[in-house]
């Protein structure tokens, strides 16, 4: 038992590299490589899955230390796995949407040239991510999480030559670098305090506040929390896929991961605890705000990730780690097959992606729109669907946890928001007549298309109870609660649905009377404008005062010739209004006086 | 050094302080020149330099020897701003009478 656990684990983290391989050895042989990394995924998902049922059935948990990597003084790092709760259950859900997501960008880029690399860099993301949350010690946690970033990077900008997606990229990189500042502090006060980066040894001190900060600073970078957000909306310049695979179910959640898994650490510290509360919450609300007045499809369903990304970070910040993994790998599943259904919908309106351009895709595309509309259900927490176990227990546990009364409040305006923007997909994509030009090329009859989504609409469906039924409970939930508490998730999320339906028919009758604060939502509450041009300038700006007005104009002509010809100038023309320029008689009478100082000072001395 | 007996030095004392004087009354009383003026600083100058190092060498005080050669670098800057004043005035007014310069003209 022991054996097959670690020996399958490890070989499907076998069969990821080998496609790498593969191109490595053999570059020239393209025509199959897409369909072979999609088959080798395929393997390694179903390969990882006994480790699962056995982690379910046995409880089963191991550590597998490889090799001796290298050692400073008494400082040693190796390479090692930890396979436990987390990431046992992590990988074959995240292995799941990768062979859905790899199977749909067989469809989607099928007529780019470039496909065989758009693969490679798929599969190279899918190993470091796989290393990432396997990882037993930070060395490899960092390895795994500086792979992230860089694939996220060069699949941002695979459309290169346009300059949005070059800039987006450079955005996610730079956002990512910040906090990665964070990491690097967490793992500089471990290195000296503690004299291990092995998670078992870390477990058994006291981390400061400090090094807790740290950690809290690179899940903002990497998460899109509140003050380092900006990177994840810009990022849909991406592909589809990538929006799919990345940010949405795999990456954004490393933050997230990184403080469930130190999250012995955190139990005991209630200042980091309430930091990270209302760190997510502002997130929460902030991003959801901003989801409801935007116009591009893909934007709407990045912010819905960024909602969510703060979701969890409220439920780690209520001591509940184990309900916020409940919620990644069940929010995985529908937020991929969302961005999958936009992903159809955009081609299938020959690359339209506002949403004010489409419109009556209801029985047109009927696969993608009861996907849709099932993955939409599920995000909102309809009972008994995949998020309805996750959210509504988060919902609940903070209703009837001793906690900040504005975060709970923030968490619950975000949850009525979460309808409104899921309803205003459905209704401008969907609904109503169309507004697309007549010649569109509608078609999702392949079937590498529509069985990623029916993949994903079942994982939708039954994962939630799957995985909730099938794992050990780690903490006590609250059994009893008044009604209103136990039903507040569903109504608020009823009344949010009838709010958003008013909303959208006020378009229709144009009623124009909400601009300012459309703008607010729909500019992203303004922040980029500021952060993006503000910081910039004001260097600039010191940086000319200081070469140009301080040193040139001040210190070499104000204190130099012209400052002295200004002094001078003004001081003369000032003492010269007084004088009428009788000079002979001025010297005359100079001469006079000093011939009878002289003559009475000899007189008086009586010397002659 | 040529012996000088203790009152023939006063009588060339005297001598200079008299042509110290002659040259400042050059100074103050002039009829229609400024440069007059000029010449006659320059002789102020002059008579003062030679009675300082006269003054140095008869009671042998040599640490104060360096004040001349300073009154000389003092007197060059002093030259040079009354010339350039000459040269102003003449640029202005053509010639350097000074029964111009009672206009109240900057």
């Amino acid at each position: 038992m022991n054996f097959t656990l670690n020996s399958m684990i490890l070989l499907s983290i076998i069969m990821l590299v080998s496609p790498l391989l593969y191109n490595m050895l053999m570059p020239h042989k393209t025509t199959y490589f897409p369909t072979y990394c999609k088959n080798m995924i395929m393997m390694a998902f179903m390969t990882s899955l006994p480790p699962m049922i056995i982690f379910m059935l046995y409880g089963q948990e191991s550590v597998i230390t490889n090799w001796h990597w290298f050692s400073i003084t008494t400082f040693n790092i190796s390479m090692s796995f930890k396979l436990d709760f987390f990431s046992i259950i992590f990988i074959p859900i995240a292995l799941y949407d990768a062979w859905s997501i790899l199977e749909f960008s067989l469809w989607y880029m099928h007529s780019d040239i470039f496909i065989h690399k758009f693969f490679k860099y798929l599969v190279s993301f899918l190993l470091t991510m796989i290393i990432l949350v396997s990882a037993n010690n930070l060395f490899q946690l960092f390895i795994g999480w500086e792979g992230v970033g860089i694939m996220s990077f060069l699949l941002i900008g695979w459309w290169y030559g346009r300059t949005d997606a070059n800039t987006a990229a450079l955005q996610a990189i730079i956002y990512n670098r910040i906090g990665d500042i964070g990491f690097m502090l967490t793992m500089a006060w471990l290195m000296l305090n503690s004299n291990s980066w092995e998670l078992q040894n870390i477990f058994s001190t006291n981390m400061d506040f400090i090094a807790l900060l740290g950690l809290i600073i690179a899940a903002t970078g990497k998460s899109a929390q509140f003050g380092l957000h900006p990177w994840l909306p810009s990022a849909m310049e991406g592909p589809t896929p990538v929006s799919a695979l990345l940010h949405s179910s795999t990456m954004v959640v490393a933050g997230i991961f990184l403080l469930i898994r130190f999250h012995p650490m955190m139990e005991n510290n209630q200042m980091i605890l309430t930091t990270i509360l209302c760190l997510g919450a502002m997130t929460t609300l902030f991003t959801a705000i901003c989801a409801i007045t935007q116009n591009d499809i893909k934007k709407i369903v990045a912010f819905s990730t960024s909602s969510q990304l703060g979701l969890m970070m409220v439920t780690v910040g209520l001591n509940q780690p184990h309900l916020a993994f409940l919620h990644i790998c069940t929010h995985a599943f529908f937020k991929a097959m969302l961005f999958l259904c936009s992903g159809s919908i955009i081609h299938s309106l020959n690359d339209e992606q506002d949403i004010r351009k489409m419109g009556g895709l209801f029985l047109i595309l009927p696969i993608t729109s009861s996907a849709l509309m099932t993955g939409s259900l599920a995000l909102v927490g309809t009972p008994f669907l995949a998020g309805f176990y996750s959210k509504d227990s988060i919902i609940e546990a903070i209703n009837t946890s001793y906690t900040n009364s504005w975060a709970l409040m923030m968490t619950l305006i975000a949850t009525s928001l979460t309808a409104i923007y899921s309803l205003r997909i459905i209704y401008y994509a969907l609904l109503g007549n169309p507004r697309f030009s007549s010649i569109s090329p509608i078609n999702e009859n392949n079937p590498n298309l529509i069985n990623p989504i029916m993949r994903l609409a079942m994982g939708s469906i039954f994962a939630g109870f799957l995985v909730t039924m099938s794992i050990p409970p780690m903490t006590s939930i609250t059994m009893t609660m008044p009604d209103m508490i136990k039903l507040s998730a569903l109504l608020i999320t009823l009344a949010g649905l009838a709010i958003g339906m008013e909303l959208n028919s006020f378009t229709n009758k144009l009623m124009n009377s909400m601009k300012h604060t459309t703008n607010f939502s729909n500019m992203l509450g303004y922040f980029t404008y500021f952060t993006h041009r503000i910081y910039p300038l004001m260097n600039l700006y010191s940086g000319q005062r200081i070469a140009t007005m301080l040193i040139d104009m001040n210190w070499y002509e104000k204190t130099g010739p012209k400052g002295q010809t200004n002094i001078h100038s003004s001081m003369s023309s000032l003492l010269t209004s007084t004088q009428k320029g009788l000079i002979k008689v001025y010297f005359m009478s100079f001469l006079i006086s000093i011939t009878l100082a002289l003559m009475f000072a000899s007189m008086s001395t009586n010397n002659f | 050094m040529v012996l000088i007996h203790d009152y023939l030095i006063e009588q060339i004392h005297l001598n200079i302080i008299i042509a110290f004087t002659i040259v400042l009354i050059g100074v103050l009383i002039y009829r229609s020149h400024l440069i007059s003026t000029l010449l006659c600083l320059e002789g102020i100058i002059l008579s003062l330099f030679i009675l300082i190092v006269l003054l140095i060498s008869h009671y042998h005080i040599f640490p104060t020897s360096i004040i001349p050669l300073v009154l000389l670098v003092f007197s060059a800057c002093e030259a040079g701003i009354g010339l350039a004043l000459l040269v102003t005035i003449s640029y202005t007014y053509g010639n350097d009478f000074v029964q111009n310069l009672n206009l109240l003209q900057c």
